[in-house]
């Protein structure tokens, strides 16, 4: 019985370097491997079965307490002074001063910031600049600031609604152009991008953590873990009628730390 | 004969015969569940071999990460199982671990001498689910890509120190340059030698205070089976029945298919977005927290501390420090070289099927989106579903698993006396034999 399989467990081991040289389907080398595997397994338990020892040998267990007579003379572990407790003061001193290195590893506080400017274009993930009119009313899209595509914490949804259904403060009034609204896609509670647009409830969903967020009222969370409405972004008109950035996010993007202040 | 050579050649320079004669007849307690430690080690073999080969053909770069995973799944077979069997053998490395763990757990292995064992498996728990999740994020896929921003959130998030936590690891703002070469170095070496050490003090301490059993000795002696060559055919048999079992799963089920997912950037998510199962409670207690940033000294506590940072905190820590709580409640500080059934003590399979449920209900609530477009509800509803099982669903199992071990415990006593019951037969007039109580003459 094991020598057979053993037997088996050989020939499908070269069985499967073979296949996997030929490039023979995935599936085959893998099951020929795994057969290799099994048919080793079954040689090595048939074997130990066969041999029909005993479970029942013994040998004493050495008492594991605390050593006796003492392992060290006393005065070794004994001597103290002036000059063991400088010792413990240098090893502090080192740890102190190897902190140093460690700290210059990070910077604090992050500050990540976006690629948003003033006078920015409103592009999509292709580059295309986009007019009030290009998205059609429920329509969504992600932009970036022109010539930024892909640049960390600044993709923005940019959400064609009807006019005036917004119900923004009145500092937030000409944050809107023609129904145009944009917000950051990076979620306030975990970074995710809140990549999914209810247009019929005007929410946006975050697929990570279930946050929803009130488009109509600036985007503010009313469901799930968030607690901070996702920043929006105020949009223009340039001279040749494309959407543009105002400036950069009044607050800060993303999730929070300890050192976002506001 | 070789074997005789080799031992003679070292022997001659090191006297090691006596110490090769004693580990080879050194004796080992068997028992089926003794296994599962030794599945764990050996999915951490295949984890090595298999890992060893990827470091030839991945390339750790945020340009490059996700397009040599392409290229080398699509070029050989040999590629696309070695990195099959290789995220295989990581979620049933952990699976085994914490199998392990239960099995410890519930027979009171931990208890003294070996305090410092069970420390160490826990930290061995640890740095294996962080090793599994650095390298679910190297391909720089959409899906791992999200769970390593949700990680910064959680780094960003520590009170003070957060934002220069996270600063290191991404080298720079999120995500950074340096993200997937940091990512790689800690999971295929700082992380790995980690675990190579930890285990090796682990399965030393079981080497030198020898392993628990289960039979009863009352003059300290081992009961077991006899290192070569028959604990040794049986070990070996494990070993190749673990390779089996995850080079089955890697060539008949496809996991984690980043090739679906696309590249990462920090605007693409998938829908939905859920993370490999060990770290699903954790996202699921995301999910759970609650939605409150509070405010000290003017600085924002970001809700994702609590569940993110606090809860595996203070979870590791109730587990590390497990013996000494159990000590406590029992009264108890003598040697325990002799494992108990779980049902000898009822208390302590409550805590166990507590501690269980409390995961898997958070691990629940890590799928709660799919459930509710399965299911037809609100996710809304099983968020408060959850967060009532959480603590409520755990302390009820726990009862109700105490209970039944209490109940076990006493029909198994009652079995048990029964069985010992000790009668005379005596011969009867029609030949048959009647029992009589002994000495009732």
């Amino acid at each position: 019985m094991s020598a057979a399989a053993l037997l088996v467990a050989i020939l499908a081991a070269l069985g499967a370097a073979v296949a996997a040289a030929l490039h023979d389907p995935v599936v085959l080398v893998g099951l020929l491997a795994a057969l290799s595997a099994f048919a080793a397994a079954v040689a090595a338990g048939a074997a130990a079965v066969q041999l029909r020892a005993p479970n029942t040998l013994t040998e004493p267990r050495h008492p594991q307490g605390p050593s006796a007579p003492p392992p060290l003379p006393d005065d070794v572990l004994a001597r103290r002074g002036a000059f063991g407790r400088l010792w413990w003061i240098a090893f502090a001193a080192f740890a102190l001063a190897g902190l140093e290195p460690l700290i210059s590893l990070g910077r604090m506080p992050r500050r990540n910031g976006t690629a948003w400017r003033g006078g920015a274009r409103l592009v999509t993930p292709q580059g295309t600049p986009l007019r009030p009119d290009d998205l059609a009313v429920g329509g969504v899209t992600t932009v970036f600031p022109e010539g930024r595509v892909d640049a960390p914490e600044s993709a923005v949804l940019l959400l064609r609604l009807q006019d005036g259904v917004m119900q923004l403060g009145p500092e937030r009034r000409d944050w809107v152009q023609q129904g145009n609204v944009a917000f950051s896609k990076i979620c306030t509670h975990a970074g995710c991008p809140v990549a999914i647009f209810r247009h019929l409830t005007y929410e946006l969903y975050c697929p990570c953590h279930q946050s929803v967020f009130d488009v109509l009222h600036g985007a503010q969370p009313v469901s799930g873990p968030a607690t901070r409405a996702l920043p929006q972004l105020a949009l223009d008109l340039d001279r040749d009628g494309y959407l543009v950035a105002r400036g950069d996010f009044a607050e800060p993007v993303g999730p929070d730390s300890w050192w976002r202040t506001l | 004969m070789i074997l005789r050579r080799v031992d003679r050649f070292f022997d001659e320079r090191l006297g090691s015969d006596a110490w090769v004669r004693y580990v080879f007849a050194k004796l080992y307690p068997d028992h089926w569940s003794f296994y599962l430690g030794e599945f764990a080690l050996y999915c951490f073999v295949m984890l090595v071999a298999t890992g060893v080969w990827l470091t030839f053909v991945f390339q750790p770069s945020h340009a490059g990460a996700f397009a040599s995973v392409i290229a080398f799944t699509r070029a050989t077979p040999v590629g696309y199982l070695m990195r099959q069997v290789h995220h295989w053998s990581a979620v049933a490395f952990i699976a085994a671990i914490v199998v392990h763990l239960g099995r410890v757990f519930f027979t009171a292995a931990f208890r003294k001498p070996r305090e410092i064992t069970w420390v160490l498996g826990v930290l061995l728990l640890v740095t294996a689910s962080v090793t599994g999740f650095t390298g679910y994020s190297l391909p720089d896929d959409t899906l791992s890509g999200t769970g390593l921003r949700i990680a910064d959130a959680v780094l960003l998030s520590i009170p003070f120190i957060g934002g220069w936590a996270a600063d290191l690891l991404n080298g720079g703002g999120y995500p950074g340059p340096l993200l997937i070469p940091h990512l790689y170095v800690i999971h295929v070496y700082f992380l790995p030698v980690t675990i190579g050490a930890l285990l090796a003090l682990h399965l030393g301490l079981v080497f030198y205070q020898k392993h628990t059993q289960f039979e009863p000795d009352p003059a300290h002696v081992v009961v077991g089976r006899r290192f070569w060559p028959d604990y040794t055919l049986r070990t070996l048999a494990v070993f190749f029945a673990t390779a089996g079992v995850v080079t089955l799963l890697g060539a008949l089920i496809e996991i984690n298919p980043v090739e679906n997912y696309g590249p990462y950037h920090d605007w693409l998510v998938t829908n939905p977005a859920a993370p490999d199962w060990y770290a699903a409670w954790l996202d699921g207690a995301l999910r759970l927290g609650p939605a409150v940033e509070w405010r000290i000294f003017g600085h924002p506590v970001p809700a994702v501390f609590w569940p993110g940072m606090v809860l595996p905190t203070l979870a590791f820590l109730l587990v590390v420090a497990w013996p000494w709580i159990d000590k406590t409640i029992t009264k108890r500080d003598e040697v325990g070289d002799v494992l108990v059934p779980p049902t000898a003590a009822p208390w302590r399979v409550g805590v166990g099927a507590a501690l269980v449920t409390a995961g898997v209900v958070l691990t629940l609530a890590a799928s709660d989106d799919q459930q509710a477009v399965g299911a037809h509800v609100r996710v809304t509803a099983l968020v408060t579903l959850y967060r009532i099982l959480f603590p409520f669903g755990s302390i009820a199992v726990g009862l109700i698993a105490a209970l039944l071990a209490a109940e076990l415990r006493a029909s198994r006593a009652g079995r048990g006396a029964e069985r010992e019951r000790v009668v005379e037969l005596v011969r009867n007039a029609e030949g048959g034999f009647d029992a009589r109580e002994p000495h009732s003459t």
